[in-house]
């Protein structure tokens, strides 16, 4: 099998994770995630791929005509629905969150950080998070 | 018998859908009656299957494809006695935590029941499956229901942790499926025997360390392991209560229950793996204990405290599993019973100062506990087990792990499963003192600290709330330690695929006193630094504010530097298993 498949899923995988490490979108943030999740569907595909042989349907193929192999393909469509859902749930998540929040950005989104009252940063926090400050 | 198998997956699932189907029509309070039933039937259902299963594993093949000459084609069930118990543990945890969160939702038409249903049926098969893609799927299950649950509330705070949470779990389940595919690339199978076979036989090779790297990256991810753990305190320090419980006490250590397994059962026959095993997780597993540990002593969000003590924790667990003994991996069995039932407990009363006084702030709640003393002292009494007071089964599971760690001559992740104990207990007990008590300086304006305005629903009656947490201490006082002893050894070489042998050997016996003692010093000083002479005060806090700072910074709440630092930690798992 040529070592190319290997490099793209890598390389797909590095640039995903990077987009998501520097994103200041949470919608690009998603976007990102789907291309670390298109390493995986190519990293499977390429591993089970057989060169010269047919998709492994064999109704119009007599049996033992070499075929790719299906269980890749399965686990190919499992995770295209595990992409899905999640895909689905993130941009639920994140219209929540614009909703409420008033920002895409994660910079102004951060999680509750109540736990760091002896941070210096404190005094820096975005004014987006003065809203909670309630006493 | 092998017939009950899929059973402990199949009635929560139906259940589940039943729910789905039925629960705009039903009247109030079944929902919640039907998912605690559910919850009883698969913790008395494992049970069974677990003592069946004393003496050999049972195995169910689904549609009866049973292997032919050793090719897999089916997907299996397989249940030792130690997944047995660890799913009827998750099972008593779930029944506990349903009490718990009795009418804790106005109007949920059952959907926070259906929620965590799945999230039980994933549970039980994570811990059943014998078969590789099996193992990514209820992963995924569980991840899916875990996210859903995390932003239940749906408020600021809960919408951005539980983005960071779905993200990195994300990228988790990823690595996993990649990690799936290479091994079955190089095997041929995803059956977990089939693998170990054709692993064993293969010798060294950088597809097999490769997908190694990979699953085990994602289930150290799931774990909460340095460097993977940020997701952790943003996603269990805005979830509701009784979600919190669930992550805790069982989804973390979940995540190293199946690095065990893949670790000892599918990767046993490689000796790469198993030559970069202790030094991975060892190193990694003690820089969690104390990593946590302090990260909990600075914390003053209970439930952050919490969510920092419950990777503390992990890191303990995964030393255990790092001297790769028969003591080791049984005492980290034991130790995610003992744990979750600890840990669970103190979620609860959380969950109760949360719902009776409208915060969660350490500070805020300063003295405000008096009036629900019993919950003071289930808190202290939890707090004191945390950190090693030598009674019941979380004691039992840190001796064990502790044992194995000095007789495999592990001096340092000793000390930091000593130390890491001793911190997130001080950090429990010290809050305990202060709310409970009143103990600790006046904090005057400083009360009103920034905080998310959170509340949980109040009008539940406090004994309800408070029999699950009394009941969960009470299990980990009373679970038997000199059958679970006795019956560790075998179960633990079922679990393992190895030959039985060796002795269990437990750790000194001063050390669980070391680590309570230490963790008394903690929360008194934390209580009473005011009070103390400067000569005491001033070299701790000259030597402890620069790292704590740093720390601080680290833990930025960003999911951009999570995803960094998620890619430094895949470079550290291949760098030691390249060098192995």
């Amino acid at each position: 099998m040529s070592v190319l498949p290997y490099v793209v899923a890598a390389w797909l995988f590095g640039v995903g994770l990077y987009g998501i490490a520097t994103s200041r979108n949470f919608i690009h943030l998603v976007g990102c995630l789907g291309v670390c999740q298109s390493a995986t569907y190519v990293l499977l595909l390429g591993l089970g791929y057989r060169w010269g042989s047919i998709a492994p349907i064999f109704y119009d193929h007599p049996p033992g005509t070499p075929a790719v192999d299906p269980v890749m393909q399965a686990l190919v469509l499992t995770d295209i629905v595990v992409g899905a859902t999640l895909t689905a749930l993130l941009l639920v998540l994140t219209v929540q969150a614009y909703k409420r929040g008033g920002s895409l950005d994660p910079e102004k989104l951060r999680p509750m950080r109540a736990g760091g009252n002896k941070g210096p940063d404190q005094g820096s926090r975005p004014v987006s998070d003065g809203g909670r400050q309630t006493p | 018998m092998t017939a009950l198998l899929p059973l402990p997956v199949a009635i929560p699932l139906v259940v589940c859908a039943v729910l789905l189907a039925t629960a705009h029509l039903l009247p109030g309070r079944v929902p919640d009656i039907l998912a605690l039933l559910a919850a009883v039937a698969v913790a008395i259902l494992c049970a069974v299957i677990a003592v069946q299963a004393a003496d050999r594993p049972l195995v169910y093949w689904f549609g009866g494809w049973e292997p032919h000459d050793g090719v897999y084609l089916g997907i299996g069930f397989s249940v030792d006695a130690a997944s047995g118990w660890i799913a009827s543990f998750i099972g008593l945890l779930y029944a506990l935590t349903f009490v718990f969160a009795w009418g804790f939702f106005d109007r949920t038409h059952g959907h926070f029941h259906i929620l965590m249903l799945l999230f039980l049926a994933a549970m039980v098969g994570f811990c059943f499956t014998r078969d590789m893609f099996n193992l990514f799927v209820w992963f995924e299950v569980m991840s899916v229901a875990a996210f859903a649950l995390t932003a239940y509330h749906l408020a600021e705070s809960s919408l951005a942790g539980a983005i960071n949470f779905t993200v990195v779990n994300s990228l988790a389940g990823f690595l996993m499926l990649g990690g799936i595919g290479l091994i079955y690339a190089q095997t041929g199978t995803l059956d977990f025997d089939g693998i170990a076979t054709a692993v064993a036989q293969g010798g060294r090779n950088p597809v097999v360390a490769g997908a190694f790297c990979l699953v085990a990256a994602a289930l150290m991810i799931k774990g909460a392991i340095v460097p993977f753990q940020f997701w952790l305190a943003d996603a269990h320090a805005v979830a509701p209560s009784p979600v919190s419980v669930i992550f805790s006490g069982s989804m973390v250590s979940l995540g190293l229950f199946g690095l065990a397994k893949v670790s000892a059962v599918v990767f046993g026959g490689s000796d790469q793996v198993q030559g970069a095993l202790p030094v991975l997780l060892i190193g990694l597993g003690s820089a969690t204990a104390l990593l946590g540990g302090w990260m909990a002593l600075l914390q003053r969000h209970l439930k952050r405290m919490l969510a920092f003590s419950t990777i503390s924790h992990a890191g303990i667990m995964l030393t255990g599993l790092g001297a790769l003994s028969i003591g080791g991996t049984g005492g980290m069995l034991v130790y995610v019973v003992g744990h979750g039932l600890v840990k669970g407990a103190l979620f609860m009363i959380a969950g109760i100062l949360l719902a009776t006084q409208a915060s969660i702030d350490e500070i805020a709640l300063r003295g405000l506990g008096r009036g629900i003393w019993p919950a003071g002292i289930a808190m202290a009494l939890a707090g004191l087990l945390l950190c090693g007071l030598p009674i019941g089964t979380l004691d039992q599971g840190t001796r064990l792990v502790q044992g194995a760690l000095s007789q495999e001559g592990h001096g340092m992740a000793l000390a930091a499963t000593a130390i890491g104990a001793a911190l997130t207990g001080a950090a429990v007990l010290r809050a305990a003192g202060r709310i409970f008590l009143g103990l600790g300086p006046d904090p005057g304006d400083e009360a009103g600290a920034p905080s998310a305005d959170e509340r949980e629903k109040a009008n539940r009656p406090l004994w309800l709330m408070l029999a699950p947490c009394c009941a969960l201490l009470a299990v980990d006082l009373a679970l038997p330690a000199g059958p679970i002893a006795h019956a560790l050894p075998r179960a633990v070489s079922a679990f393992m695929h190895r030959p039985e042998g060796g002795m269990l050997a437990e750790g000194p016996g001063w050390l669980p006193w070391f680590s309570v003692a230490a963790a008394l010093a903690g929360a008194g000083y934390g209580l009473f630094r005011k009070r103390l002479p400067a000569f005491v005060v001033r070299p701790v806090r000259a030597t402890q504010s620069a790292p704590t700072r740093a720390l601080e910074i680290l833990h930025s709440g960003l999911i951009g530097d999570y995803a960094a630092w998620l890619a430094v930690g895949v470079a550290v798992i291949a760098a030691v298993l390249a060098m192995a």
